[in-house]
């Protein structure tokens, strides 16, 4: 303590003196769990896209907004150009968007999960008001809702394009707008799809680039287990099932039978698509299928999480 | 209401016991928690944060029963973890904020708190600079504010002094001690250092394999003298002589003298003893004895085999 410093209420109190308050306790409110899980979900989304890590953290999930809006903005460009709004298709954008949705998974779920691990930050959320299964909900809310940014977003883009560029925009929303919930749900659907798959398999990782590696791997060994799987099988029956190993399959199979597109409709030649189309044609499975996959993986990986966290050592 | 009440808590695990019916009653103070690695510190720590459940035997915090309701419990802990627990890519600023959120304060609170705390440990220039750039003992000083961002009511720090350097540890262990004698926080800090705990603490608990060695007041635990241990260059024989003649009692163990320190005034006598010899002391320190040496009598009585204790 100087000369200069007093405490208040003392005969000190003149102007220019410098008040040493010291410690102050804390009594006002203290949120609940709810806030709790809201917090931490909040700051995750905001380290899957680098928000406060510095620039580098956000070099990839800059360079795949770009990548997943972009087609979007131009589509509606072109149909606008054209004046054709009926070119914009809701269903094939999620399968064009995949693999930049496994780019962004691979990279960032590591950075929202393992991290934690890696630097031992885990030990202090799990010494609070915190326990692992709101841990474990709030990465998942974090997650999934940095994939909604990438999938539901340009979505939306198609459908305020859509319904701008019509002649009456009034009388084309209220003829449209039921369009909005397969955008939302299979959007959703398709963003707890990505991020379940990505958190589960990064949980396991003792270092991003491990974490990175597995989500890649998954994606990258997926479609060649369908593969090989087809191969083997004789049955010409069991065969068909298959597909349902392949991420990008389910996905694109699921974005059809959302937006009720058959099968072997024509398909323009991007990504691959139209061996997808084909792909998903020769199997000619029920649409509910690719549903069933999605909600079962989900379940899967969830289920996962869960077990590993079950016995973290703090 | 006591700090905190242990009765009878015994954590087995396959082949290994690391807690063995520990009973214990704590008053608020600053309490020195001490025992080698494996002795069963940190099993103590994560049973009383709530995080293991003991195999038998209850734990009280603050009248709140940890295995009952642990979220309640580590509402009103703060904890300093041993090991890193710190990300490298976030300002200390938004890291103490954030980890007060997590903690339930609204989110202006958070913001203040943590500029407040982070003032307190000293590091209210830094703070805007990522946490990955600190060195050491700014990161420990970290890990102090977000242990002490939300207001606890017990602060428990796992050797907080780890790490650090000579003056680093000064530090700490002085903000340690403020934080416990003037905002009235109860602490339990755990250490391997005697003196350390020496120095701030007022209640020392030792544990060993598992079991109670010792709960006590610790002024009457360390009544014995300090010991300063002096290395010389030259001959020490005289040196030695003219310490004992001044009435101070000294050993020499593997060349360097031993001289128990009665009072202060010891020190004077030695600073006389080397400008009349003229002998360069090469070393001089308070040796910091090991809480083993305290207990060593007693461990040795109740088991042979134990040659060390921390």
């Amino acid at each position: 303590m100087t000369d200069s410093i007093a405490t208040p209420g003392t005969a000190a109190r003149a102007a220019g003196t410098i008040y040493d308050l010291g410690y102050q306790h804390y009594d006002g409110p203290r949120l609940g769990r709810w806030s709790v899980i809201r917090t931490l979900a909040a700051f995750s989304f905001r380290t899957a896209f680098g928000t406060g890590r510095g620039n580098k953290a956000q070099i990839i999930p800059y360079i795949v907004l770009l990548l997943v809006y972009l087609p979007a903005v131009i589509m509606v460009g072109m149909s606008s150009a054209l004046g054709q709004p009926q070119l914009i298709s809701y269903a094939q954008y999620l399968p064009a968007v995949t693999f930049f949705l496994a780019l962004f998974t691979a990279a960032q779920a590591a950075e929202v999960i393992v991290t934690d691990r890696q630097y031992g930050v885990l030990s202090l959320y799990l010494s609070r008001a915190l326990n692992v299964n709101d841990y474990i909900a709030a990465k998942l809310i974090a997650f999934t809702g940095a994939l909604l940014v990438l999938t539901l977003g340009p979505q939306l883009v198609l459908f305020t394009g859509k319904i701008l560029i019509a002649t009456a925009p009034w009388d084309a929303f209220k003829s449209n707008y039921k369009d909005l919930w397969p955008i939302i749900g299979g959007t959703l659907l398709a963003a707890c799809y990505m991020s379940f798959i990505g958190l589960a398999l990064a949980s396991f990782a003792a270092r991003r680039a491990y974490a990175a590696a597995a989500v890649i791997a998954f994606f990258v060994f997926m479609p060649a287990v369908a593969n090989i799987a087809r191969v083997i099988i004789t049955n010409e029956d069991n065969r068909r099932y298959t597909v349902l190993a392949n991420p990008f399959i389910v996905i694109t199979g699921f974005a059809n039978w959302l937006f009720d597109v058959q099968a072997n409709a024509r398909v323009p030649n991007q990504f691959g698509a139209r061996g997808t189309a084909r792909t998903l044609a020769r199997a000619a499975l029920p649409g509910e299928y690719y549903l069933y996959v999605m909600i079962g993986t989900c379940v899967l990986a969830l289920g996962l999480l869960i077990l590993r966290y079950r016995r973290t050592e703090v | 209401m006591p700090l905190l009440s242990a009765a009878a808590v015994t954590k087995r695990y396959p082949g290994v016991t690391a807690l063995d019916s520990l009973t214990l009653s704590l008053e608020p103070g600053i309490i020195g928690l001490v025992g080698a690695n494996g002795a069963g510190k940190s099993t103590f720590i994560r049973i009383l944060l709530g995080l293991l459940a003991p195999t038998s035997g209850s734990v009280e915090v603050l009248g709140i029963d940890a295995l009952k309701a642990p979220l309640e419990v580590r509402k009103l802990i703060g904890y300093l973890p041993e090991h890193d627990c710190l990300p490298i890519d976030v300002s200390a600023a938004d890291f103490v904020t954030h980890m007060g959120r997590i903690s339930g304060l609204p989110a202006s609170a958070a913001r203040e708190r943590a500029a407040e705390t982070l003032r307190h440990v000293g590091l209210h220039e830094e703070r805007y600079r990522l946490i990955g750039s600190y060195s050491t003992g700014m990161k420990q000083r970290v890990k102090l504010a977000q242990a002490l961002t939300h207001d606890p009511k017990l602060l428990l720090l796992d050797e907080p002094t780890n790490g650090l350097d000579p003056e680093g540890r000064e530090e700490m262990l002085g903000l340690v001690e403020r934080t416990g004698r003037e905002f009235g926080i109860a602490i339990i800090i755990t250490s391997h250092l005697l003196g350390e705990i020496e120095r701030v603490c007022d209640y020392l608990v030792a544990i060993e394999q598992g079991k109670l060695q010792h709960a006590g007041a610790l002024a009457k635990l360390t009544e014995r003298t300090q010991v300063l241990r002096l290395e010389l260059d030259d001959d020490a024989t005289e040196f030695i002589g003219r310490l004992r003649s001044a009435g101070l009692d000294v050993q020499v163990v593997d060349g360097a003298l031993l001289v128990a320190l009665a009072s202060d005034a010891a020190y004077d006598v030695i600073r006389d003893i080397a400008a009349e010899l003229d002998t360069p002391i090469a070393r001089m320190e308070l040796d910091r004895h090991h809480v083993g040496d305290l207990f060593r009598t007693a461990t040795e009585d109740r088991s042979p085999k134990t040659e060390v204790l921390v």
